[in-house]
């Protein structure tokens, strides 16, 4: 080994040793523990289970309805605040007065914690107290039962999300498009192409790595969403709104099982990691 | 020398401040722990035990007992114990039986109410707890309503009897459905969240309809036809009665609805009714309202109880402070104070009837009320029946299905804690 190796390794240590005790014990404990028995009640890892946990969780009708509620709502979510936040960093991006309010503007719902989002929205909501309703009545429409009927439930609870979504997506794009060269756009311009045909052939391909690492940022965020579902819905109404993270921790508090929730949010881990792999190859090998 | 002296002083203030034993409990951020907490000057001065309350929300308390319990030394010295847990704490070997102290001390047990050293005295035959409050759940209804005239009439023309305080659960869901088509109110202010709100208030239901979710050898029970019968009116009352969004109302939701005068009744926990009846707070209702035992007799008892760590290193003094806040003198002060009693000789005495009269109703509900399986998977159980609730109240599932369903879920919890084979 020469010096320079040596320094190498002594320079990398600690910060191996942190990551290591920090990230990789946490993980590796997770997946032995997710083979195990363990449960709050007998907290000992034998007698050792095998993948039990998991055969048991491809076997649970409310588990499989959880991965498909989640992916949907992750697709809903994802999808619009990418959308909607595309064309709001477009509007910021085009030179008018009083950029900076709506720079600010724009950024709140990004400041608020998650539970106080959904308690605002739980009131503005709200079948008999919410001023949605009342100005919907007032239009002489019904108002849903936004959060207590079934079929609307999950695409309510999706938009709540995509409302304090748009904040980060739109300063992240935002930031994308400032850095984009400015030659191809110009060049554009002069050969007379309209504003359409800049936004799809030229602006939108060069910030395709930035919607890239929105897209992935955002799909390994809404498929651990849990702190909305805890404070709207609880899961409910009958199973419509239980995403897998909500899932997973029933599985941990309410049925104190240790290992079976280990297991679970491992598949969670495997589902994230094969659609980001999934996004990175489509967008980063292609691009 | 003078500096030797100090020194010598200072040393022995600081030994002796270490040898002052401190007792630390992680308590609920309710109104009943301040009036505790008020009083424990009486204690620290008696026995020259300190005492502090870490004080969080409900949310936040099984977690962090739960991590204490498993640690080789708890935090807490005493903790105060939800009937929800009163399971599972003993079950997991983490309470201390209180059989020796009580032996020991000569603690009286007999002012405890039968159904509170049920609920949060007893497991499995043992005793791991001494109630400290009682969270019953009965009927609370509006007194104008049922008083007026003109619904009355019409209520004896359509149905030949008289409009008055439901008996049965028919007779509720009847005059339930009635409000709502004839008083412009929705007849019950009604807590359909999945989970714990409708687990709650669908037991009463099945304990007013005479049934039940296991018999004492845990075989489970509630797919029987009183249970049809309970879940069939709930679902009756949810889907036709209720205010608009019970499917997704919790507690505070049926509270807001009852105060600004929008039902008819709701099915709640008796200390709901202080709070509807406070002019401040709900001028709207204030003095029509009224407390009921459940229909058919029987609604679900709760409540908290003190117990004690098997890992607590102050085991003789939190049992000490346990007598202390359990003696005669402190309950009738905890109670003149508003903190809900657990002992009939708090709850008949006359100074504490003189101020909160509704005391009467409140044993009468006592009297009656029946508890939800207490075990190890009480947590999980109201989990699982409450989304089979769930899904019969929205349609997604018929009451025979989900009642198959949940009793299975059940089946299968008991079977997780060793209760049948």
């Amino acid at each position: 080994m020469t010096v320079r190796v040596r320094v190498g390794v002594a320079f990398a240590t600690p910060a191996v040793l942190v990551l290591a005790g920090v990230v990789a014990f946490p993980l590796l404990y997770a997946l032995l523990l997710s083979f195990s028995s363990y449960t709050f009640l007998k907290p000992t890892l034998t007698p050792f289970v095998g993948l039990a946990h998991y055969l048991e969780a491809f076997r649970d009708p409310y588990f499989l309805n959880s991965v498909r509620l989640t992916a949907l709502y992750a697709a809903i979510t994802v999808c619009l605040s990418l959308a909607v936040g595309l064309g709001i960093a477009v509007l910021l991006f085009q030179p008018a007065p009083g950029r900076a309010f709506f720079y600010a503007v724009i950024s709140i719902p990004m400041l608020i914690a998650p539970v106080g989002v959904a308690l605002l929205w739980k009131m503005i909501l709200h079948p008999e107290l919410g001023i949605v309703t009342y100005l919907l009545e007032r239009a002489g429409l019904t108002a849903p039962d936004f959060f207590g009927d079934p079929h609307y439930a999950l695409f309510t609870l999706s938009l709540v999300d995509t409302w304090q979504q748009v904040s980060f997506v739109t300063l992240v794009l935002l930031a994308g498009l400032r850095s984009l060269p400015r030659e191809p756009l110009e060049a554009a311009l002069v050969d007379g192409a309209s504003f359409p045909q800049r936004f799809f052939y030229v602006t939108l391909p060069l910030l395709r790595p930035v919607i890239g690492v929105v897209l992935i940022l955002q799909t390994i965020a809404e498929l651990r969403t849990y702190d909305l579902v805890y404070v709207l819905t609880r899961g409910g109404p009958g199973a419509a709104t239980d995403l897998l993270a909500y899932f997973i921790y029933r599985k941990a508090f309410l049925g104190l099982d240790l290992g079976g929730a280990s297991a679970l949010a491992y598949l969670l881990l495997l589902f994230t990691l094969v659609l980001v792999v999934f996004f990175y190859r489509r967008i980063y090998r292609e691009a | 020398m003078k500096v030797w002296r100090w020194f010598l002083a200072a040393t022995l203030v600081l030994g002796l401040a270490q040898a002052q034993v401190v007792l630390r409990a992680l308590m609920e951020d309710v109104p009943e722990t301040h009036i505790i907490q008020k009083l424990l000057p009486d204690f620290e001065k008696k026995t020259g035990i300190k005492v502090e309350f870490e004080i969080v929300q409900y949310g936040a308390m099984h977690d962090k007992l739960v991590s204490q319990l498993l640690a080789p030394e708890s935090a807490y010295d005493f903790l105060e114990v939800d009937f929800l847990w009163a399971g599972e704490f003993p079950a997991a070997g983490w309470l201390e039986p209180l059989e020796p102290y009580i032996q020991r001390s000569g603690f009286d047990l007999s002012p405890y109410l039968p159904s509170m050293l049920d609920l949060v005295g007893y497991y499995n035959g043992r005793l791991y707890m001494i109630p400290m409050y009682n969270y019953a759940m009965g009927l609370i209804y509006r007194t104008d309503l049922l008083k007026d005239p003109e619904l009355k009439a019409r209520y004896r023309e359509r149905f030949g009897r008289e409009l008055t305080v439901p008996t049965t659960l028919e007779e509720y869901v009847q005059i339930s459905l009635f409000m709502k088509q004839s008083a412009g109110v929705a007849g019950a202010a009604m807590q359909g969240q999945r989970g714990d709100p409708n687990f709650m208030e669908f037991s009463n239901y099945l304990f007013g309809a005479g049934g039940d979710y296991a018999d004492a050898r845990w075989n489970v029970t509630l797919d029987s036809p009183e249970g049809k019968k309970a879940l069939s009116l709930y679902v009756k009352n949810i889907r036709e009665a209720a205010q608009k969004g019970a499917l997704n109302a919790n507690l505070d939701d049926t509270y807001r609805v009852m105060c600004q005068g929008g039902a008819w009744s709701m099915i709640t926990y008796w200390w709901m009714l202080p709070q509807l009846d406070d002019p401040e707070k709900c001028p709207k209702v204030a003095g029509k309202v009224k407390l009921a035992v459940m229909p058919g007799g029987h609604g679900v008892n709760g409540g908290w109880g003190w117990a004690i760590p098997k890992n607590s290193t102050h085991k003789e003094e939190a049992w000490k402070f346990i007598q202390w806040v359990e003696s005669p003198e402190i309950v009738k002060k905890r109670a003149l104070m508003g903190h809900a009693p657990t002992r009939r000789d708090a709850l008949t005495d006359p100074d504490v009837l003189a101020k909160y009269p509704y005391y009467a109703e409140v044993l009468n509900i006592l009297e009656g009320a029946k508890k939800v399986p207490i075990f190890a998977y009480t947590a999980e159980m109201e989990d699982v029946v409450g989304r089979e609730i769930s899904l019969a109240a929205t349609g997604q599932k018929s009451v025979d299905q989900a009642l198959k369903d949940a009793a299975q879920g059940l089946y299968r919890l008991f079977k997780k804690a060793g209760l049948v084979k």
